[in-house]
């Protein structure tokens, strides 16, 4: 049986590897998508690095101060390099608001005059009439480029907010406590609290050092988000093989198909041949052609790009097993569904590119909506995509990919075991 | 000495309610080229898919005798050949390569392999282009090709399910060239086919098979012989079918006279004799003719006579 098995597959890499259309398909199509993609969009992903920091214009109108610290505070945030003055002049809002207009800029920060004054009128009245600090972007400005840049001041905003209403709700805190405490003692806890604030600046517990300030940093999302999110090369040189290997569906869908209409399973299932063997012999290949894929591309972005591959090559194996894997029974799903050549034509290729784009092949998913960052999971491509990127951008190992590889692996299990149930040989 | 070698009884196939074979039954014989001949959709490629173990039946059974044993389908695959009605190869493949990998499939190595795959060639006479890929070929040569597929492991019976169809006459001859030498050297051939021709010239014994049931089963000659002189197939217009039946079954030249839909089938000894008789019948009852067929006798014929339709009507 094994000398079947390995017949049928040598036969069919040596129909795939003279079928030009095909190879091209698999091979040259996502090869060309990853030069040109990661290339193309090499000032997206890398803007925001201390290599090529975005330029972001600050028109601060406040009144208060608690504007000015933020801006202090941003400018020591790596990545991002603040404009405040033009030619020597402080920006206004009209002047900034051309600027992005114009395209000389992508996004402007603009901190309204109340800022200070409702962050502190909030400390003690939740209630209070919230400031509106306004992000003017450049509407053809890629969400790739804004959504890390915006998250990241806003995180720092926050924190500077929190810092100035700290004093307020200390002492607030002190004042509810006085209300409350036995007649008589209350001017004591009042004055106690203020005591106590006093004590906190002068030890320097409120001025953004110390633990209090380690809490604060950590709390700021954008920060953390930006040092784990992948370079142009790390989102296109995976998401772009695994675009090509779901491509092997349409593949081994035409063959299935072809073989039982040309005949030719009619005449091996008249040999001494199982079906079970006659299955295996045709997967096998396209099996193989998806390793070959993987290789082949990752060789390109290693070799070409720079890219990283992790310290876990057993990992990066693992992950191509299980994503072949998957590819391989849905391309028996499909050819279990399909009855003619345009069928199955038309639903391989609208399977291959929606999953791979709601799967985030071509644009990440963390600059997806909520709703499409949880869509993005029914799809095997998103679960191979972060698996990869779990090796190559945040060097995790064999240990830490287990659920990703699992999850890959279950979705060939139902493939198949559907494709089963529904294929036909003749 | 005859020696059965396959055995099929009351063999049924239904396909969600359609029954495709509707109890067949025969025996062949080790070394006879066997002929299935019927109309397109009558069943002989089911009946060939119950024979070879490619469809379970839905009743009924299929033994093959071989060694003084009896066999299934399943365990005489090795030595049966099927070359089936479509052109089962692969087109962007040579010839050569096309015929390793079936010769693989069938369990041949090596040496032997390349032997078989060199033999089979020169016996369809395409070794000069066994290097070309099949694309390259004219309709003629994938079929002989096609067959050689089913050649390579020598099988002791072979299938051929309408090997000629979309083949060019020379072609064709050749074909039958191969049939013929194939059976002179002992291997059972089982041939359908729709075009009464080639069952008529080479088959020994012929089933004839319609709706999925064998309607008659003897050799050529025989089947001919039982229409006698010939067939006349007159259309009517006006519904006298009946009457005009009655009356020409008097008529010393008419053997029988069949009524199928708007026509009389008209067995005969002496066709122009009877055919003068019948057209004064209709003349007399003043009824309008709308079609007229005078048929030699021959195969064609005896399906027209048993279905009251012809092969190539289907």
């Amino acid at each position: 049986m094994l000398g079947q098995i390995f017949a049928i597959t040598i036969k069919d890499l040596k129909i795939l590897f003279k079928d030009r259309a095909g190879m091209v398909m698999l091979f040259a199509m996502p090869g060309m998508f990853i030069l040109v993609m990661s290339v193309a969009l090499q000032g997206v992903f890398d803007t925001g690095t201390d290599d090529k920091p975005v330029e972001m214009l600050v028109i601060n109108q406040d009144n208060g101060g608690l504007a000015g610290e933020a801006i202090n505070e941003l400018r020591d945030l790596g990545g991002i390099v603040l404009i405040d003055e033009i030619d020597g002049q402080k920006l206004t809002l009209e002047k900034g608001d051309r600027l992005i207009g114009s395209g000389e800029y992508q996004v402007a920060l603009v901190f309204p005059q109340e800022f200070s004054v409702s962050i502190l009128a909030a400390a003690t009245d939740p209630e209070s009439a919230q400031a509106t600090v306004t992000f003017i972007a450049d509407p053809a400005a890629s969400p790739q480029f804004l959504a890390p840049v915006e998250g990241a001041v806003q995180g720092f905003i926050q924190r500077v907010a929190a810092y100035a209403q700290a004093p307020q709700k200390i002492e607030a805190g002190f004042a509810s406590l006085a209300e409350e405490a036995p007649p008589g003692q209350g001017d004591i806890v009042s004055q106690l609290g203020t005591a106590f604030v006093d004590r906190l600046e002068k030890v320097g517990g409120l001025d953004g050092s110390g633990s209090l300030g380690v809490r604060f940093e950590q709390v700021a999302p954008s920060n953390y988000q930006l040092a784990e999110l992948p370079d142009s090369v790390e989102q296109n040189v995976p998401g772009y093989t695994i675009l090509g290997v779901f491509f092997i569906v349409q593949v081994l869908a035409t063959s299935l198909l072809r073989e039982k209409q040309e005949g030719t399973f009619r005449r091996l299932l008249a040999a001494p041949l199982s079906q079970g063997a006659l299955l295996l012999g045709k997967l096998l290949p396209c099996y193989l052609v998806n390793l070959i894929q993987v290789g082949l591309m990752f060789s390109i972005g290693h070799f070409v790009f720079g890219m990283s591959l992790g310290s876990s090559p057993l990992a990066l194996l693992v992950i191509t097993l299980a994503t072949a894997a998957a590819s391989t029974a849905l391309g028996l799903l499909v050819a279990s569904f399909g009855k003619t050549l345009e069928q199955i034509g038309s639903l391989s290729t609208l399977l291959a590119l929606t999953l791979a784009a709601i799967g985030g092949m071509m644009v990440p998913t963390f600059v997806m909506p909520e709703f499409m960052q949880t869509l993005s999971k029914v799809t095997p491509h998103a679960w191979s995509l972060s698996a990869y990127q779990d090796v190559i951008v945040r060097g995790l190992g064999f240990a830490e990919i287990w659920t990703e590889t699992g999850v890959l692996v279950g979705f060939a299990a139902v493939f198949f075991v559907i494709a089963l149930c529904r294929f036909r040989f003749e | 000495m005859t020696e059965v070698i396959l055995a099929v009884k009351d063999l049924r196939k239904s396909f969600g309610g359609h029954n495709a074979v509707n109890g067949i039954s025969y025996e062949i014989v080790r070394g006879e080229i066997f002929g299935l001949l019927g109309p397109n959709g009558a069943g002989k490629t089911t009946t060939i898919a119950m024979m070879t173990g490619l469809f379970k039946p839905t009743s009924g059974n299929v033994s093959f005798t071989m060694n003084g044993q009896r066999w299934n389908s399943s365990d005489v695959k090795p030595r049966l050949g099927l070359v089936p009605q479509e052109m089962a190869l692969y087109p962007t493949l040579s010839a050569w390569d096309n015929l390793l990998f079936f010769g693989r499939i069938y369990g041949l190595r090596g040496r032997k392999l390349r032997e078989r795959v060199k033999i089979v060639l020169e016996m369809v006479g395409l070794a000069d282009r066994a290097k070309e890929p099949i694309d390259s070929y004219s309709g003629g040569m994938k079929r002989r090709i096609n067959i050689a597929a089913g050649l390579l492991h020598e099988p002791d019976v072979l299938f051929l399910d309408e090997p000629t169809v979309g083949v060019d006459p020379q072609s064709r001859n050749a074909i039958f060239e191969n049939i013929q030498t194939l059976n002179s050297t002992g291997l059972t051939i089982i041939y359908t086919t729709h075009y009464m021709e080639e069952a008529q010239r080479l088959c020994d014994r012929i089933a004839i098979i319609d709706r999925g049931r064998v309607i008659a089963l003897d050799t050529p000659g025989n089947l001919i012989n039982s229409l006698g002189g010939g067939l006349i197939r007159l259309g009517l217009h006006n519904g006298l079918g009946k009457t005009v039946a009655h009356n020409g079954r008097a008529h010393p030249e008419v053997r029988d006279i069949t009524i199928m839909d708007d026509c009389l089938i008209v067995e005969t000894h002496n066709p122009q004799k009877a055919l003068i008789g019948m057209l004064d019948i209709i003349n007399q009852m003043d009824v309008r003719v709308t079609s007229l067929e005078v048929m030699e006798p021959n195969l064609e014929a005896v399906f027209l006579q048993l279905t009251g339709k012809s092969l190539r009507d289907n």
